[in-house]
Parts: structure tokens; C-alpha cells; sequence
């Protein structure tokens, strides 16, 4: 059976976004069709500017060292990947209302929509996810 | 084992590894054989469910000196 994988992003730190993107890459090279829907926070993860610059959890700041020296890929080369391999990118259209921005504040190539969007593209999806 | 193709996918971290063996196979044909070199110890794993999610099959693999070689005919 084909593996069809939905993620919910809803959170916007830089952990976040490795937890988010490695799977979703991860998923894609293994041939599964995957989407991620970005709400709230999550929206930082595909900011334009935001993604490149993410929050290490407060605590966390010394972990950077460690992904430096596990030769870490950011999270921008991770988008783009991610993007290379199909993946497609939800953006939430309440969140961007509440927020004030607009689908040019974000990289290119995503989607926009509601809960009901994500809804109809993960009634059959295998394996759902949320972060 | 001869091989088609060689990735050098050494000093790389998860998720490279898997991602750089999914667009070397695309470029072979079926039946070819890509060997894939990899530091990455959770490459063992993760090359093996690799090759059990896509189909194509990891006919052999071997470690030395902290080298992971697996080789993969695609499907």
C-alpha cells in the first residue's frame, strides 16, 4: 500500500522544525506522498526570513555546537529538500488572518488553507503526525 | 560486490544519508546496483527500512572501521 503522511506543524522553534522537516524528507525519499499544514507558531518554520533564524529552546542554546559537529543540514537546505521531493506545504489561512500575513511572506511554492484543506488531504493518509 | 553507481554519503546526518540514496537510485535502471557509503550509525537501520519502504532490495551491507557500505539493487 502506498504510505500517505500527514503532519501537523503548529509549534515554531528550531526543534521543532528538525522534528517536523526530517520526518517529512524522510518520508518523501521513501516514497511516501506527504503534506504538512502549518498553523500558529508552526507558520515560522516557512516564514521567509523567520525559518532562517528559529529559537533553540531557552536552555537548549548549547546544543548549536552539537548540530554543527553532527553535520546538521539547516532548515533551510531542509525546505528546499523537502520541497525537491514533493512535499506539499500547507499554509493555515486563519493563522495568516489573525497574524496579519501574507502568502509573500512565506517561500515559494506553498498552499493556502484552512483546517478543512488539511482535513480532505489527510482522510486517507496512514500516518498522521503532529508537532 | 560490483557496483553501478557509488554515493559517498559519508559525514552526513540523518535525514542526507536516505535522501541522497533516493535520487542516486532514480538515476539507475532497474536491476542496477548502487553502493552506498554512509558514517552515519543510524544508517544500518535506516538504509534496511529505506529499501523495505521502497522496494528496491539491500542485498548486502558491511561495517569497518566505522564505515557503513550497503549495497541496493533498485526495483
Amino acid at each position: 500500500m502506498a504510505t500517505k503522511v500527514a503532519i501537523i506543524a503548529a509549534n515554531g522553534g528550531m526543534f521543532d522544525a528538525y522534528k517536523v522537516f526530517n520526518i517529512a524528507t524522510a518520508a518523501a525519499a521513501s516514497d511516501a506522498e506527504v503534506g504538512i499544514f502549518f498553523t500558529f507558531e508552526g507558520l515560522n518554520l516557512i516564514h521567509k526570513q523567520a525559518h532562517h533564524q528559529l529559537p533553540m529552546p531557552a536552555g537548549a542554546e548549547h546544543f548549536e555546537e552539537g548540530f554543527k559537529k553532527a553535520n546538521v543540514p539547516s532548515i533551510p537546505e531542509l525546505v528546499s529538500m523537502a520541497q525537491e521531493l514533493g512535499v506539499k506545504i500547507i499554509a493555515c489561512q486563519m493563522t495568516m488572518d489573525v497574524m496579519n500575513l501574507n502568502e509573500e511572506d512565506f517561500i515559494d511554492g506553498i498552499e493556502v488553507g484552512g483546517a478543512a484543506t488539511f482535513i480532505d488531504y489527510a482522510k486517507d493518509a496512514n500516518i498522521s503526525l503532529s508537532f | 560486490m560490483n557496483a553501478d553507481k557509488v554515493l559517498d554519503a559519508k559525514g552526513l546526518a540523518c535525514p542526507m544519508p536516505i535522501v541522497r540514496t533516493k535520487k542516486a537510485i532514480e538515476e539507475l535502471q532497474t536491476g542496477q546496483i548502487l553502493e552506498v557509503q554512509s558514517t552515519d550509525k543510524g544508517s544500518k537501520n535506516d538504509l534496511t527500512g529505506w529499501a523495505n519502504s521502497t522496494g528496491h532490495q539491500l542485498l548486502e551491507n558491511r561495517e569497518e572501521n566505522g564505515i557503513y557500505t550497503f549495497w541496493i539493487k533498485k526495483k
